[in-house]
């Protein structure tokens, strides 16, 4: 045991529903994170459905310096990554009386219907 | 900014002139970014008061928890005060994080409060003497604060932009809440409608100190010029006023209450409200701890803070 | 609304279901309304949020106990809830007691290790009546046990937390803590009590025999008492009598007197 003081910063996260991301809240004093789960929830999400509720010591959280936001930024020269650099294809597959195969058309292969969708 | 990542040394002026930039154009400053003094200090001061006034706010209101007359208004005004709990937390919150780097924590909130370094809000050293005052705290008092924290959502600190729209979504609720109350007792019986009219009166003069007074002129100091300035506010301290009129007389009236305040009308010349001063002498004695329930309720939070003392001492080692 | 036709209940079950419905509302009615002077005043801002959460769902269990009460002809839920004299409350003399010396507005000394203990100590009780009413034979109040009990996780795992960390956090917090329980356990028998009906009750199948719930409390709260090594107390008082007969103290009359300060302004009034 270490004598760290009562008031210990928790960042708060949650899913509001099972399927959802987890997603920050905001953050809160408690003395362990026991106390601070208990607290979490009525806190931050007590209008507001939950599934799952994180905690998590401030400390142990490595965060970018504002100087090391720089290395967040790139040129916009990327397109050979995207679909954007292949919209070409569209036409092409015109030719051969075929469709492309975009983003809607190959995550509808899932044999999820729409109304089973979140 | 390329020469952060070399680790070249920017001289403040530098890094001033970024900091207005981003600001000027609508970037958000955070918690560990690098800000002017006096910004920080503004923050700290303005938040710190917020948050502190939200735990105080719970006060006057707290009296009729136990009293509220039926089952849902207890429910309703539980809900409330809690609120003003959780918006006190989601403020100090954003407050000690700007004065971590001064190492300061809520510890020092709570002391400043005690010792009267820390002001809270004048309309919580009123009185709160009726089921009345409980619901125009609810309805006028919180629409005034509506009024202000609305004025805030864009300000240029994210942290505090955060906490406010949280705020407000649950001030909504405060809102109607209040709402609900003083219209029952409006369409009561003619104790109940006097219950509502003796407090618009008694509350009157302390909803037009609410906003703070017009200028610097008037008491001596006044933030409202950096606030502004830092892009943390858009409008003055009258014009947060003249929109709090706008919105509520007419329904004040319409409920068939009055204002105390014969000389209040609209100017349309001016296309302003016209009203009577407070006393701004005596707005100025109440925020420094002498309003009619300053005392009492400071010694209320105080007591209960030392009460309470062994509990955070008990858990005061990390598991 | 109630299946049962009222008028074709018979006279001893009407009675001894009408005694369970007032123990269960007065019960969480009594407790809600000092938590609800607790609030603002928690010792710390976080937790005042969240026990203010559990006061609101416990007054609202409450509500919903009041209202099969007034289903079978007991009256309008706020009168029940603001109009009654304490001799005709059923609350465990427990739930009534105050927080602490002073008064909610002006020093109030008021004792987080007794309210954790009280608090921890009846969630689990209740939790144990509300899954031996999900069985109810009275169908309308097996409906509300079976709502009532999906609130009931979160307040036992609220309360649980606070008491094995105060148990467990030295010194001042153990000395605190072992005079709450002490002085909870002298009153406890009453929150285990049925009442005088205890008998009708179990035997036309409103609810499980008062023995069976307290052998079900004493089983799931001994593992906890373990956990920390402590030996759990097994003398179940009711040192200031018994609530389910109508017995209360002091403390009852002037809760009462505050919560019902305003309705009794006017009581024919809507508010």
């Amino acid at each position: 045991m270490s004598s760290e003081g009562f008031y210990q910063e928790f960042e708060v996260f949650s899913k509001r529903t099972v399927t959802s991301p987890i997603q920050y809240q905001f953050s809160l004093l408690a003395p362990n994170r026991d106390l601070a789960l208990i607290m979490a929830q009525e806190n931050f999400m007590r209008r507001e459905p939950v599934a799952d509720i994180w905690v998590v010591k401030r400390s142990e959280i490595r965060k970018l310096s504002p100087e090391e936001k720089q290395s967040l930024k790139r040129l916009d020269n990327k397109d050979y990554r995207n679909t954007k650099g292949y919209g070409y294809l569209r036409k092409k597959w015109r030719q051969y009386e075929q469709g492309i195969l975009d983003e809607k058309e190959i995550l509808s292969w899932g044999g999820v219907k729409k109304n089973e969708q979140d | 900014m390329s020469k952060a990542i070399f680790n070249e040394k920017l001289t403040n002026e530098e890094k001033y002139d970024h900091f207005i930039k981003r600001i000027t154009e609508g970037e958000k400053i955070e918690a560990d970014d690098w800000m002017p003094d006096d910004y920080r200090e503004t923050l700290i001061k303005l938040i710190s008061m917020h948050g502190i006034s939200e735990i105080m706010g719970a006060l006057p209101e707290k009296e009729w928890v136990p009293k509220a007359p039926s089952l849902r208004r207890k429910l309703g005004i539980m809900a409330k005060v809690q609120d003003e709990m959780g918006h006190g937390q989601l403020l100090l919150r954003v407050a000690e994080d700007l004065m971590k780097p001064l190492g300061r924590t809520r510890e020092n909130i709570m002391q400043d409060l005690f010792s009267g370094r820390l002001k809270f809000h004048n309309v919580f050293h009123m009185e709160a003497p009726t089921w009345g005052d409980a619901g125009l705290i609810g309805w006028l008092v919180d629409g005034a604060a509506i009024i202000s924290q609305t004025n805030m959502l864009d300000a240029s600190y994210g942290p505090y932009a955060r906490a406010l729209k949280r705020i407000c979504a649950e001030e909504v609720f405060h809102a109607q809440h209040g709402e609900s109350i003083i219209i029952a007792l409006a369409e009561g019986t003619s104790e109940q409608r006097k219950m509502v009219q003796d407090a618009i009166n008694r509350w009157w003069e302390a909803l037009l100190m609410f906003f703070g007074p017009a200028d610097a002129t008037t008491t001596g100091t006044s933030k409202q010029d950096t606030t502004i300035k830092y892009r943390i506010r858009t409008k003055t301290n009258e014009e947060l006023r003249q929109d709090f009129f706008t919105k509520y007389i007419p329904r004040v009236l319409s409920l068939g209450l009055t204002i105390p305040d014969e000389t209040m009308h609209f100017n349309q010349e001016k296309q302003q409200w016209i009203y009577e001063q407070p006393d701004w002498s005596r707005f100025k004695e109440i925020i420094r701890n002498n309003g009619p329930k300053s005392r009492e309720r400071l010694e209320l939070r105080e007591t209960t803070y030392h009460e309470n003392q062994w509990v955070r001492n008990a858990l005061n080692m990390a598991k | 609304m109630s299946k049962i036709d009222i008028h074709q209940m018979d006279a001893a079950f009407k009675s001894a279901l009408t005694d369970l419905l007032y123990q269960l509302a007065d019960d969480d009615f009594i407790l809600a309304y000092r938590g609800s002077e607790w609030l603002g005043l928690a010792p710390h801002i976080e937790e005042d949020v969240a026990f203010s959460s559990i006061s609101q769902d416990t007054m609202g269990h409450a509500s919903m106990f009041y209202q099969l009460l007034e289903d079978l002809g007991e009256g309008k839920v706020d009168d029940l809830a603001h109009s009654r004299k304490a001799k005709d409350r059923r609350n465990a003399i427990l739930l009534e007691m105050v927080n602490g010396p002073g008064h909610y507005l002006k020093k109030p000394q008021y004792d987080w290790a007794f309210a954790v203990v009280r608090n921890y100590f009846y969630v689990q009780m209740k939790k144990i009546r509300m899954d031996s009413l999900k069985n109810s034979s009275y169908e309308p109040l097996a409906q509300i046990a079976i709502n009532v009990n999906l609130e009931l996780y979160y307040h036992l795992l609220h309360w649980r937390t606070w008491f094995v960390q105060l148990m467990q956090a030295g010194d001042e917090a153990r000395k605190r803590m072992d005079a709450a329980i002490n002085r909870v356990f002298d009153d406890f028998g009453g929150v285990l009590s049925l009442g005088p009906l205890e008998d009708e009750m179990s035997k036309s199948g409103l609810i499980e025999p008062e023995e069976i719930l307290k052998k079900k409390w004493i089983l799931v709260m001994e593992p906890v008492f373990d956990s920390i090594n402590v030996s759990m107390p097994t003398n179940f008082g009711m040192k200031n009598g018994n609530g389910r007969k109508g017995e209360h103290t002091e403390d009852l009359d002037t809760a009462l007197s505050i919560l019902s300060e305003v309705y009794h302004v006017n009581p024919a009034a809507a508010w």
